[in-house]
């Protein structure tokens, strides 16, 4: 840790202030970026040595965007990453420019298609869009196609900084066609800030396996197979509240002492200085 | 223009909001972070921002006590049991005498407070003097013995500021309380709930033999200490749960909104036959 008067070079500010914006809570990266911004207090600095933590972020958090021309939203994630401020709209087959800071899409161009993978892909695409709906409020998906890969990204986020609260859901699924094996890593992180702090940060991998088969079983399987593991994982999640709330939590301290009462500090305190006044 | 006095007031402000928003499950690191981007904010930092409470113990009775910046002097530690510094420290911050005879009734007072409501975990208290009262601050750290594979602790920093106002004192009580959880089990994979939540409280209480300073602090810690745990057990269990299953639905979304038609359909119909 620096003392008082040394200062670390600029390379190792820089680390830190990406380290701080990646750790944005979900709907909170402008916040921490205006903090990150003052505290650095170089601008030049801040562009040239944190602009991969803007994009990092946004791949992180899987986040949506309305896909130019087209009226659906797609992620930003690091299996649709063209270039550093490109992306790939596996849905409508389209590249699309991206602003890391704005969150904003433009300038749609033909983008290149796996066609090895694209029956597998199109029709668990369109399973998988079936899934949310039927799961999540406003949930988004992309599913991409890669050589012998399919993979399944989801997301959900609800902000209410009105409210001092935000949260995100992110699931990410990855299909082998030749051998089946589906792994899954499910992810939800809350933040309330009113008068505080408290931030839920869970995480759950999965490992399945399904008989891939023609597309249209695979993406069957696929969709009941991520069903039945993610209301697990949710179920799981609701039942460790109820013993942390029910059985943690109070045997971290009682509501009231055994006597049912509040201390008498009087009776404390008098005992206390007769216990004193006894041993001299 | 920006004087330096102005820039310094902006970054501990942000300093401050990002310890807000950054995962309370690394402040240490965090804290550590901000003191090597902005070394000069590094005092100030660490009197306000709340970290979970360290346990040391006494080396001179071997009594266990809590560390925080107000017990500390340079890299040192006093205990409020032995009032000696650890490592030893021949010119450390003292309390002035008759704050010390106060400081170890506090300390016994709220060590029966600690086993009434914790039964178990650790408690401290410290003192110091200020030109028209005093102030002090109340510790207590209690760990979760992880049954039901869930490893849970408390931590509960109070701080006080005492005005003598005559045959009255104004009591200024500044509360935050940790509470951590986490819980590792294969259905639910990794589940870390943990933060801290903050309130404050200002009373005026009168002081006599019969009501002495730490009687009075100690009905105000007490009152505090009972909404607080009121509001993590609203927050932490039900208000993020909330959240979590707002993000998602179990049940399938499309039944629900099928059932729904379904009652919108008799409803109307009932009116219809009830009109005719």
């Amino acid at each position: 840790m620096a003392s008082y008067d040394e200062e670390i070079p600029d390379s190792e500010k820089v680390k830190l202030a990406s380290g701080f914006i990646l750790n944005a809570p979900p709907g909170e990266f402008n916040e921490v970026f205006n903090d990150v911004r003052v505290l650095l207090n170089n601008d030049t600095l801040l562009k040239e040595g944190a602009s991969k933590a803007f994009s990092k972020y946004n791949q992180d958090q899987f986040t949506p965007v309305k896909v130019p021309g087209g009226s659906h939203k797609t992620l930003i994630t690091k299996h649709g990453e063209v270039d550093a401020t490109t992306y790939f709209d596996p849905r409508s087959a389209q590249n699309f420019a991206f602003d890391h800071l704005r969150k904003e899409a433009s300038d749609p161009a033909p983008g290149n298609v796996d066609q090895g993978a694209e029956s597998y892909r199109s029709v668990i695409d369109k399973a998988i869009q079936g899934y949310v709906e039927d799961h999540y409020p406003s949930g988004v998906s992309a599913v991409y196609g890669s050589g012998g890969t399919v993979t399944v990204c989801i997301e959900d986020h609800k902000f209410n900084p009105n409210n001092f609260w935000n949260g995100r859901w992110r699931s990410e699924w990855t299909l082998t066609t030749g051998s089946g094996d589906l792994k899954g890593v499910l992810k939800a992180q809350v933040h309330f800030y009113e008068d505080g702090n408290v931030q839920l940060i869970s995480q759950k991998e999965v490992k399945e396996s399904i008989s891939a088969g023609s597309p249209e079983q695979a993406a069957k399987n696929v969709v009941s197979v991520i069903e039945k593991a993610e209301n697990e994982y949710q179920t799981a999640i609701s039942e460790n509240y109820s013993t942390m709330s029910d059985t943690t939590f109070k045997a971290l301290r009682r509501q009231l002492p055994i006597t049912r009462a509040k201390l008498d500090w009087n009776k404390i305190l008098h005992f206390k200085v007769g216990a004193e006044m006894s041993k001299k | 223009p920006e004087t330096a006095e102005n820039m310094s007031e902006q970054q501990l402000d942000a300093a401050l909001d990002l310890m807000r928003r950054l995962p309370p499950q690394q402040i240490k690191e965090n804290l550590e972070g901000l003191i090597d981007l902005v070394p000069s904010l590094c005092e100030e930092l660490l009197s306000s921002v709340d970290q979970p409470l360290k346990v040391a113990k006494d080396p001179s009775n071997g009594k266990e006590y809590l560390l925080c910046d107000y017990n500390r002097d340079g890299d040192s530690y006093r205990s409020p049991w032995s009032n000696k510094y650890d490592p030893a420290l021949p010119d450390g911050a003292l309390p002035s005498a008759k704050l010390r005879e106060t400081e170890v009734m506090a300390n016994d007072a709220f060590d029966t407070y600690r086993e009434m409501y914790f039964e178990g975990g650790v408690s401290s208290v410290y003192l110091w003097d200020l030109d028209d009262g005093f102030a002090g601050v109340v510790l207590i750290k209690k760990m979760g013995d992880g049954s039901k594979k869930m490893k849970g602790c408390w931590d509960s920093i109070h701080v006080v500021e005492v005005q003598d106002r005559g045959r009255n004192a104004h009591y200024k009580l500044t509360s935050t309380v940790m509470l951590w959880m986490q819980t590792n089990k294969p259905q639910s994979g990794n589940m870390n709930l943990g933060g801290s939540m903050c309130r404050q409280a200002e009373q005026d209480f009168p002081v006599s033999d019969a009501t002495p300073h730490i009687a009075n602090i100690g009905h105000m810690v007490e009152d505090m200490e009972l909404k607080m745990r009121s509001a993590l057990q609203d927050i932490y269990f039900g208000k993020t749960k909330d959240i979590v299953n707002d993000l998602r639905s179990v049940a399938s979304l499309g039944e629900a909104r099928k059932q729904r038609e379904l009652q919108r359909g008799i409803a109307a119909a009932l009116k219809g036959r009830n009109a005719s």
